[in-house]
Parts: structure tokens; C-alpha cells; sequence
């Protein structure tokens, strides 16, 4: 200790008191914060939802999308909130490589020429910046990523903020590309002229419920469904729901419904399909007869931001039911329900049910994109594609071509990712539709930029 | 006794200290100077040209909205035409009860705390505590959203939302089911954003409080807590309230924390348990999805009234607080 410190100790008989109680207090204030740290550490790392635990056993790829594009691409309200609860969720890791790197062939130029998959990785270097619907998230993140490991070159941000948002953000040329689950009346256009919609995925709307003690399957067709949404079935041991399901045990627990509170794909699909099954109970509703990406019924039930925030409530509440992506709802392991389809049977969302959806669509277009209710008697009813949204003339025609280039691949070697994630791949016929489409990009001076 | 003594003493006329003016004249001769007055200047004018603009832009593009359905607006809303209608006045409503539960439960946790701190606690507990409290200050509103959501929320399902169905008196506002998000979730969750504010603003208030009257009580043979109860809060009570009309400001204002734990259901709520919407969380759930037009132009009203509102509380809140002053005789 320093000579000054004593001879001041020996002239203030407190002092040396008070030195020591500032080391306790400073000592005590430091215990505390770490203390306070690693409470909070305890709490995130016991939490249970889906997305604290895929956060954690991610690795999230180092130049992959999701999150903070949003502010980047000007869009008004990609708040926080929406972009940190997707994201925690959308990085789903990708643990296998099951994409081969084309074998670089020397006639894929890198500025326009062939559109093609052998070429597709073959583009100018660039960053891009997308945004829009939450369903695809999870897709879009994977293929991303490999699309990057194919061409580092190519780095794409993916705000999950919302179809809408994609939207608003494409047509005010904020955004490289938007997507939406449900696509903009044709002809479609924004502030840089026309705009191409291109089908990149094909995806299904699982209704899932937490019902402890009841097995995943629990048949719903239109009319119960509308019962349950409108809040007129109150309990799960209702006489509409058992009579469709005779020999399970059906608890008394009262029913959730759980809707989007954002506009959302998911829920532009259910809404289709009770108008068109659910009876004049739904038709005769707020709902009324033109579907809408805004959940028509918000006094019903709880509404949750984004597919995470609805799955999030489902695993938390017994009794619940919702909709959301059937990626989502595999991720989450949640039960699913049989919904009656066209035909009358009852069909679990799954990859090769949500495939006979899709293969329905042999006349598929940006204005004729509807599959769902579609026939066959294994098809699942809840099912669409999601839509890419570009704009036609490309006053950057490197920016064009990327975009294209990108596209293509997502539509033809990226739908290899799509089946482990939940996702169906495009049917041949959608896929050619895309292509087509893309090859119709013009430069600034309206020639193709593709051959 | 005489009552001149008690007269009050006419405040001394403060006359213009020699060479001040003469000092600040050749202050603005120098660059310095000029550049400083500039400065101010500038600073007052932004500042003014911020508020008036944003004023004048939000009522312009909320003009359609309140042309549409002039002041019924504040009641049923307008917007969305083709489907239900979302009621502002349900927004209205959900504002005011969360902020209210936030402000019940927040005032008197706040205040004990600060007392706590600035009257009772050791140094070694006290010095920590404030620390640990200004952290809570800092934590952003969307981890608090989060842990209300993914922590809080399941919680309230199954213990504290079915715990208050059973207290007597009280039970009727907590019928209905309990499923996690509420309005309960939702006030307790900003209550937790508005504890710092309150317990640092009203520790500065009551540690300002003259050691006199402490000692005149203590003198009187009060204890430590009457001496608290009798002494010092009451003479910091003007602080304590300007605390919690900052605090409700906040309450009204909070978006996405909200928005996250409280279920955004558009009924009128029966019940502090149902789920509902505040003025904040409509906004937020719905500006990303709005098209141009009525559809924008309406959810912009509600932020015309969210601010209204605010500015309501401010207003009110500087007047009760001015009316205390003078009546303390802090002020003329």
C-alpha cells in the first residue's frame, strides 16, 4: 500500500473503513452483474420453444440471408422484432451438402448468354437483397447458402418480413427481388415498370394442434373448421369433432384458435379453402367470399406475428390450434390435422400429399395460381406456390443477370433442398414456366439478357 | 408572534450585472462567438421544423382516414373496408388498461424500491441494485417482447393467470380463459420496461428531499419508517409523479414488446385475461400490410391518436406538476 494511503488512513480513523467498504461495494456490484448475466444465460439456454433451441444447435451460415436486410432494403417495417423472431428460426441449418458444383463449362459466359443449370453458378459478383414472405424463409435460407457455396461470388439477403412487405418493397424498387406467397394481380408493375412473377417453391399449410393425449390425424373438414376459426366450436370434444372422428378420445379442453396478426400466405390458403368448403357459417361471416391474405376473423382467438410466433404459441398452449407452414410445423414436431379434401378424404400434410397438390396445376400462371382444394384423392388441400417477384427490365443488366442466373438455379438444382425442409420440389411443368418466364428479362435498352 | 415574520420576502430585483452586455457584444464580434449564437439558433429552429413537420405530415396523410369517417374514427376506425372493421376505439381501450395494470403494478414496486435505495439500503446492496436496475433501463423492448413470449407467457398459463381466477373480489376481472397472452402478460410486461424509470427518477426525487425534515422527524421520535412514510415521500411526491407520468408515456407509446405478448385479438376485451390490441401494436401489425390509400391513410390516424394521447398525459402531467409547484411556492 502506498505511504500516502496509510498516513491518510492514521489521520481519518474511518477511512480505512470506508476504502474497504468501496472495494465490497465495487466488489459486490460486479458479483451482481455477473450474477445477472449468467441468470439470463440459464434462462435462454432451458427455454423450450422451437426457436431458442434451433438457434442453438445452429451454424448459421456465414454469408447467408436472413435477418437485417431489412433495413438495407428500405423496407418501412421490418421491425426488429420480426426480423430477430424469424431468424432464430429460419436458420435451420444446413448440414448436408447434397449440391454438386457444376462442372464449369466454358461456354457459361458470365454476362447473360444461356440460361441454363450448368451455367447458372456462372454470374457476376454480387450482393442482393430480397424480401418477403415468412413461409419460404426457411427454404430460401438453405438454398441461399448453397447457391453461395456454388458461386461466393453471389451473396443474397433474405428479409422474411412478410409477402406483403415483399410486395410493397419490389414495387417500390427498394428490394433486388421480392416473393409472396400469393401473387399481385396481373399485369403486375412498380415504379421500374413491369414486374415478373416467378414460381419458386411449392408449400403447404399445416393445421396443427396441441392436444395432449390425442395423436396426430384428427380428421376437420371445412364446416368444422370454419366452426373453429368463427369460435362457435368451443371445445375439442364438440359433437361436429367427434362425429368426424369416432374412436378417439377427445378431452373437454376448450379450443384456441390461433391466427397470423400480420397478413400472411397461410392464411390467404385456409380462407380459400373454407369459402370455398366451409359453408355459408364462413361466406356469411366478416370473411366473406374473396380470400385475403388478412386473417377476415381477428376477434377471434390470438393472433401472433409470423409463422414462428404462431408455432411458438401452439407448442406453449394445449388446446391450441393454428396454422402455419408445413415447414414450420415439421420443424416444430407438432400433430397435424387430416383435412377433407375435394375428393372427401381426409389427408395429412405431407411432402408427397403436398406434391399431388401441386401437380394439379397443369395450367399454372401468375393470374390462375390457385391449387388449393384441387382434386385427387391424395391431395392435400392447403397447398401453393410461392411467387419470386423481379423486375422485367433490369437497368443493371449484371444485376439481371445474377437475378436470373439465381432464380433458375432455385427453381431447378436448389429444389433438391426443398424436400428435407418440409417443402414439395416444382412439379417439371412449373418449373418450365419459370424458366420461361426469366428468359424473358430485357436490359435497360429492352434486348433479352438471356439467349 | 408577529406576522410580518411569517410574510413572505419579496424576491431581490436582480439588476444586470456591469459589462455583461458589453461582454457578449464583443463576444459575437469574435468568430467564436457568432459561431456558437448560429449554433443555438440552428439547434432551437431543427428542432421546432422536426416537430411542427412531422405534425403537419402525419395529420395531411391521415387526412383521408378522418375525411372518411370524421371523429367517429376514434370509435369504429375505417379501414379495411372489404373485410371486419378494426375498431380504434377497442385500440383505444387496450392502450389504456395495459398501461393502467403496467402503471399498478409498476408505481408502487417502483417507489419501494427507490425509497428502499435512497433511504434504507447498505451501500455494498444499494450500489449493485441501482446498477442492476439501469441495466433493465437498457435491455430493448424486443428482448423484453421475447421474454414475455417465450418465458412469461407460459408461466402466466399455468400458474398466474389461474391463480388470479381464484381470488375473491378481484375475479371478475380475470374470467375467461387463461392461455398466456393478455392483457395481463401485456401490462406486467411493460410494467417491467417502466420500473427503471420510475425507481430512477423517484430516487432522485427523495434523496432531494432536505436532510431538515428527515432530522425534524427522526426528531420527533418517528422510526426509520415513519420517518419515510411521513417525511420523505411526501416531500418528494412531485418527483414521484412526474416519475410515473414519464413512465405512462412510455406505457402508451411501447410497440413491439406489446405486440408480441398480447394476444391482437380486435373484441372488445371482457377480461384482463382475454387477449386484445393496443393503439401501438395495431399500428405495428398493420402499416407493413397496408395498401395506399384509406387502408395507409387509417392506420396513420392511429398514430395521430397514439400521439394525441401521449401528448394528452404530457400535458396533463406538466399541469398537475406546475399546479404542486405553486402550490409549494417553487414557482411564480
Amino acid at each position: 500500500m502506498p505511504r500516502g494511503a496509510v498516513a491518510r488512513r492514521a489521520r481519518d480513523p474511518r477511512g480505512g473503513h470506508r476504502v474497504r467498504g468501496e472495494r465490497l461495494t465495487r466488489c459486490s456490484t460486479l458479483a451482481l452483474s455477473l450474477g445477472a448475466v449468467a441468470l439470463v444465460a440459464a434462462a435462454c439456454s432451458s427455454s423450450t420453444p422451437a426457436a431458442t433451441k434451433s438457434a442453438s444447435k445452429t451454424t448459421t451460415p456465414p454469408t447467408t440471408s436472413t435477418t437485417t436486410a431489412g433495413a438495407a432494403a428500405g423496407s418501412t417495417t421490418t421491425t426488429a422484432a420480426k426480423a430477430g423472431v424469424t431468424t432464430t428460426t429460419t436458420a435451420s441449418g444446413a448440414h448436408t451438402a447434397t449440391t454438386q458444383p457444376p462442372a464449369s463449362s466454358s461456354s457459361c459466359s458470365t454476362s447473360g448468354g444461356t440460361l441454363s443449370p450448368t451455367c447458372d453458378t456462372q454470374s457476376p459478383s454480387f450482393k442482393l437483397a430480397g424480401a418477403g414472405a415468412n413461409s419460404i424463409a426457411p427454404f430460401f435460407t438453405r438454398a441461399f447458402y448453397y447457391f453461395n457455396q456454388a458461386n461466393k461470388a453471389v451473396t443474397v439477403n433474405y428479409s422474411p418480413a412478410g409477402s406483403s412487405v415483399g410486395v410493397t418493397d419490389i414495387e417500390q424498387n427498394t428490394v433486388n427481388f421480392g416473393d409472396s406467397e400469393v401473387p399481385i394481380p396481373t399485369p403486375a408493375s412498380g415504379t421500374s415498370g413491369n414486374i415478373l412473377q416467378v414460381p419458386v417453391d411449392l408449400g403447404g399449410v399445416a393445421l396443427s394442434y396441441n392436444l395432449p393425449g390425442v395423436p396426430g390425424g384428427l380428421k376437420l373438414d371445412g364446416p368444422t373448421l370454419a366452426g373453429i376459426f368463427l369460435g362457435t366450436i368451443k371445445t375439442w370434444n364438440d359433437s361436429s369433432i367427434a362425429a368426424l372422428n369416432p374412436g378417439v378420445n377427445l378431452p373437454s379442453t376448450a379450443i384456441v384458435p390461433v391466427h397470423r396478426a400480420d397478413s400472411s400466405g397461410p392464411g390467404y390458403d385456409l380462407d380459400q379453402y373454407l369459402i370455398d368448403t366451409g359453408g355459408s357459417a364462413w361466406t356469411g361471416s366478416a370473411a366473406g367470399t374473396t380470400p385475403s391474405t388478412k386473417w377476415p376473423l381477428p376477434k377471434v382467438g390470438v393472433g401472433e406475428q409470423l409463422n414462428t410466433g404462431v408455432a411458438t404459441f401452439i407448442q406453449q398452449t394445449p388446446g391450441a390450434i393454428g396454422y402455419v407452414e408445413y415447414a414450420y410445423s415439421l420443424e416444430g414436431g407438432f400433430t397435424n390435422a387430416a383435412v377433407k379434401n375435394e375428393s372427401g378424404s381426409f389427408v395429412k400434410p405431407s411432402q408427397s400429399s403436398i406434391a399431388a397438390a401441386g401437380s394439379q396445376a397443369s395450367n399454372l400462371s401468375a393470374s390462375n395460381f390457385n391449387i388449393v382444394n384441387g382434386p385427387g384423392s391424395g391431395t392435400y388441400p392447403l397447398a401453393n406456390f410461392s411467387w419470386s417477384l423481379i423486375y422485367q427490365k433490369q437497368s443493371n443488366s449484371n444485376l439481371g443477370v445474377v437475378l436470373g442466373k439465381l432464380l433458375d438455379w432455385v427453381t431447378t438444382t436448389g429444389q433438391q433442398q426443398a424436400a428435407a425442409l418440409g417443402y414439395s420440389p416444382l412439379p417439371a411443368n412449373v418449373a418450365a414456366l419459370a424458366h420461361q418466364t426469366l428468359l424473358t428479362l430485357e436490359n435497360s435498352a429492352g434486348k433479352p439478357l438471356f439467349s | 408572534m408577529s406576522p410580518t415574520l411569517l410574510e413572505e420576502v419579496p424576491p431581490p430585483r436582480l439588476t444586470p450585472v456591469e459589462g455583461v452586455s458589453e461582454a457578449l457584444q464583443r463576444r459575437w464580434g469574435r468568430p467564436g462567438g457568432r459561431a456558437y449564437a448560429v449554433l443555438r439558433w440552428t439547434g432551437a429552429a431543427v428542432f421546432v421544423a422536426i416537430v411542427l413537420g412531422l405534425l403537419v405530415s402525419l395529420l395531411v396523410s391521415s387526412s383521408q382516414a378522418f375525411g372518411h369517417s370524421g371523429l367517429s374514427f376514434l370509435w369504429s376506425g375505417t379501414y379495411n373496408a372489404t373485410k371486419d372493421v378494426y375498431p380504434t376505439g377497442v385500440y383505444i381501450v387496450g392502450t389504456l388498461v395495459t398501461t393502467t395494470v403496467a402503471i399498478v403494478l409498476a408505481v408502487p414496486i417502483g417507489v419501494a424500491t427507490a425509497a428502499f435505495l435512497s433511504e434504507l439500503a447498505p451501500r455494498w446492496l444499494g450500489a449493485p441494485l441501482s446498477v442492476l436496475i439501469d441495466l433493465i433501463a437498457a435491455v430493448p423492448s424486443i428482448v423484453v417482447g421475447l421474454w414475455g413470449l417465450l418465458v412469461l407467457s407460459p408461466v402466466f398459463a399455468r400458474h398466474v393467470e389461474p391463480f388470479f381466477k381464484k381470488v375473491p373480489l378481484v375475479e371478475w376481472f380475470f374470467h375467461g380463459p387463461a392461455y398466456g397472452p393478455s392483457m395481463l402478460l401485456a401490462g406486467t410486461v411493460l410494467a417491467v420496461m417502466i420500473l427503471p424509470t420510475i425507481v430512477a427518477l423517484s430516487r432522485t426525487a427523495l434523496s432531494s428531499v432536505a436532510t431538515e425534515d428527515r432530522e425534524a422527524a427522526r426528531a420527533l421520535g418517528a422510526t426509520r419508517w415513519q420517518v419515510v412514510r411521513t417525511a420523505v415521500v411526501p416531500g418528494a411526491r412531485t418527483g414521484i409523479e412526474a416519475a410515473v407520468f414519464l413512465a405512462m408515456g412510455r406505457a402508451l407509446g411501447e410497440t413491439i414488446a406489446v405486440a408480441m405478448v398480447i394476444g391482437n385479438n380486435y373484441a372488445l376485451p371482457h377480461s384482463l385475461l382475454a387477449p386484445g390490441a393496443t393503439l401501438g401494436s395495431a399500428i405495428i401489425n398493420n402499416f407493413g400490410e397496408a395498401s395506399p390509400g384509406l387502408d395507409r391513410s387509417s392506420i396513420i390516424g392511429l398514430v395521430v391518436v397514439l400521439l394525441a394521447m401521449t401528448a394528452l398525459v404530457n400535458v396533463g402531467g406538466q399541469l398537475l406538476l406546475r399546479r404542486r409547484l405553486r402550490a409549494v411556492g417553487a414557482v411564480a
